[in-house]
């Protein structure tokens, strides 16, 4: 069955961030924003969090502790070799224990991105509105079935009042599959 | 925090947001570059093919070729390898001041700034692969299991400390570089007309649509890398300079090698990126996003950088002076103030500490022509700082017996205009073909940055 998508057209972010709220308030669920850049404040009102700090955080742990780990096993373990009458287990190894840590927390922190946001080459890029990748902001509520005509007009006029240059409802686009945004 | 007027007006000239992608476009969505374009680009190519013919010459023939000898064993590869890796340092540096320390008038240049990185540093990387003479032997560097031991390498070298901060550093630039990219590009994508292009940029793009979801995973993403990649500023050429500082040859032996390669680094890259500003400015019309308030600013910086340069090279001289020793005494006094290195020497102090002076002048602050002027001269005063440390230490060491002079062959020459011409070729590319401003962080900034007046107002 097709899905169909009420979709309010903002011009400018600050009206964007009121007729979120707005919508919120009246607890109509939104299931995508978009904006042509990151619009400032939208994570905190959507209740919207990542845990990749923390996860680069562990990445950085297990980087600095694998590199360790091969370092003593390479230079005491499986061939001691004194270099300079140095320790076998130097201390110098902190150097590149430093660059890698930053190496594999930098790269697995963007695989990660990747990986969350589903994106990578090849992947379509299916728009509701194209507008809002270049000067638009949009929220999009999908069409429950069960919506009374009033309720219809309700959502209308709560978008509308709030700022929404347009609202337009349109039939979702096929292999539009983006995460909720809420 | 930065919604004060001491900056002014970002972005002047009221622009909406649709307009912003129309004035940063168009270079790309020209049907065909501008003749200086290819005028410029098949320069680069002829330097290419002079670099290729240096490259193929080396490793059919071996470092033979080169100058270098038994005792001046590091030449135009090592300076050109040093000198390339200081000026991939801007990029990182401005992205830092942009992120940790807030200073989002730097949002318009980043772009160009990590583009410039990536680039020298691939250009870097080319030497220290040439100057093992087998390359094909190259795959040596990396421990790997092998049957002779098997036999690891010596982690306690700064050689391979270098190995490992090269690569990381080339690859936390691009993947930085990148991740910021793929909006625009999503842009593009949009925008295109062409059936190719719009491919082309769909598959660079990776299906970006820009919900808040994933903006807010790009920023978070964008912040980590870009604080991962601090540290690297200062870590990159530290441990470069380790390549020196580590050994026992006067002139070399110094603790303050590390900060002094460090601030050197950010001077020849803030350099480059002025040098890149002024052209992108002048010849896009970018002239409301990279505005005189922005060269003015980086000008500033460099007059302050020039300093540090200045107070490096007293500092050098006195402590060779101060310690007594005999070795070093003789490096600085009589074989870089005096004798036969002394003009390179001079040129060095005067491109690096006395030059840049000038820019306490609003005038010459104000003055493009002559501010582009001084940052070429400032990154040939670099290359020299480079020439004088390694060639005037090594050619006359502990022995006079073993001292031998050096003087760079075609080859060599060939190599470093080889690698120029890698830069320009990539410079011109990234000119053509990818949008030289971050349009989605300038929109980002737009209306913060132009009501100001509101702000001082009180109606915000």
């Amino acid at each position: 069955m097709e899905i169909i998508n009420i979709i309010g057209i903002y011009n400018d972010p600050d009206d964007l961030i009121k007729g979120v709220k707005k919508v919120k308030e009246e607890g109509i669920a939104i299931k995508n924003i978009f904006s042509p850049f990151p619009v400032h404040g939208l994570p905190e009102i959507l209740g919207l969090e990542t845990r990749m700090p923390l996860l680069t955080f562990l990445y950085g742990v297990f980087g600095a502790s694998v590199t360790f780990a091969f370092l003593y096993w390479t230079s005491v373990v499986s061939y001691p070799l004194k270099f300079g009458g140095k320790p076998l287990n130097s201390l110098s190894f902190i150097i590149i224990m430093f660059v890698l840590v930053i190496f594999v927390s930098v790269l697995f922190t963007f695989l990660t991105f990747f990986i969350r946001q589903k994106i990578g080459p090849g992947k379509k890029a299916v728009m509701i509105d194209k507008r809002t990748i270049d000067d638009k902001f949009a929220i999009v509520i999908e069409k429950d079935p069960a919506f009374t005509m009033e309720q219809l007009i309700k959502i209308s006029n709560i978008l509308r009042e709030n700022g929404a240059v347009e609202v337009n409802e349109e039939i979702q686009p096929e292999g539009y599959k983006e995460e909720r945004d809420e | 925090m930065y919604k004060t007027s001491v900056r002014g007006i970002l972005i002047p000239g009221n622009k909406s947001y649709g307009q912003v992608a129309n004035d940063i476009l168009h270079p790309l969505e020209a049907k065909s570059p501008p003749p200086w374009w290819y005028i410029v680009a098949s320069l680069a190519i002829g330097m290419t093919g002079f670099g290729i013919w240096g490259i193929y010459t080396t490793v059919t023939q071996g470092i033979g070729t080169w100058g270098v000898n038994n005792n001046v064993g590091w030449g135009m590869a090592i300076i050109s390898f040093v000198w390339w890796i200081a000026i991939g340092h801007a990029g990182t540096a401005f992205s830092i001041f942009l992120l940790i320390m807030r200073q989002r008038w730097l949002t318009s240049i980043t772009r160009t700034a990590e583009a410039m990185t990536v680039l020298a540093v691939i250009c870097a990387g080319i030497f220290p692969l040439l100057h093992m003479g087998r390359i094909w032997n190259g795959f040596f560097i990396l421990p790997y299991p092998n049957t002779r031991g098997p036999l690891w390498d010596n982690f306690n070298s700064p050689l391979f400390w270098d190995v490992a901060a090269i690569s990381t550093y080339l690859m936390t630039s691009a993947v930085f570089w990148y991740i910021g990219l793929i909006p625009d590009l999503a842009l593009v994508r949009e925008r295109a007309v062409s059936k190719v292009k719009k491919r082309v940029y769909a598959l660079l793009s990776f299906g970006w649509v820009g919900t808040a979801r994933g903006w807010l995973r790009q920023e978070t993403a964008i912040i980590l890398i870009g604080g991962l990649a601090a540290p690297l500023v200062v870590s990159v050429h530290s441990i470069v300079s380790m390549d020196f500082a580590t050994s026992v040859i006067p002139g070399w032996h110094t603790t303050i090698f590390p900060p002094y390669f460090v601030i050197g680094a950010i001077f020849s890259g803030f350099a480059m990126v002025m040098t890149l500003m002024i052209i992108i400015r002048h010849v896009f019309r970018y002239k409301d996003y990279v505005t005189q308030a922005h060269l003015d600013a980086i000008a500033r910086i460099m007059v302050f950088i020039s300093m540090f340069m200045g107070l490096a090279y007293a500092t050098e001289l006195f402590i060779a002076w101060y310690s007594a020793g005999e070795y070093e005494i003789f490096t600085f006094m009589k074989n870089r103030v005096t004798g036969t290195y002394t003009i390179a020497f001079w040129i060095m102090i005067t491109c690096n500490a006395i030059i840049p002076q000038l820019f306490w002048s609003k005038r010459i602050r104000n003055n493009l022509m002559i501010m582009f002027a001084i940052t070429i001269i400032i990154n040939i005063g670099m290359w020299f700082e480079r020439y004088v440390i390694i060639v005037t230490s090594i050619s006359k060491d502990f022995l006079p017996s073993s001292w031998a002079s050096y003087s760079p062959t075609v080859v060599e020459w060939a190599n470093y205009i080889g690698t120029m011409g890698i830069f320009i070729l990539g410079i011109l590319l990234f000119f053509r073909y990818v949008p030289i401003i971050a349009m989605s962080e300038t929109k980002g900034v737009l209306k913060e940055t132009s009501n100001i007046e509101e702000v001082k107002h009180g109606n915000h």
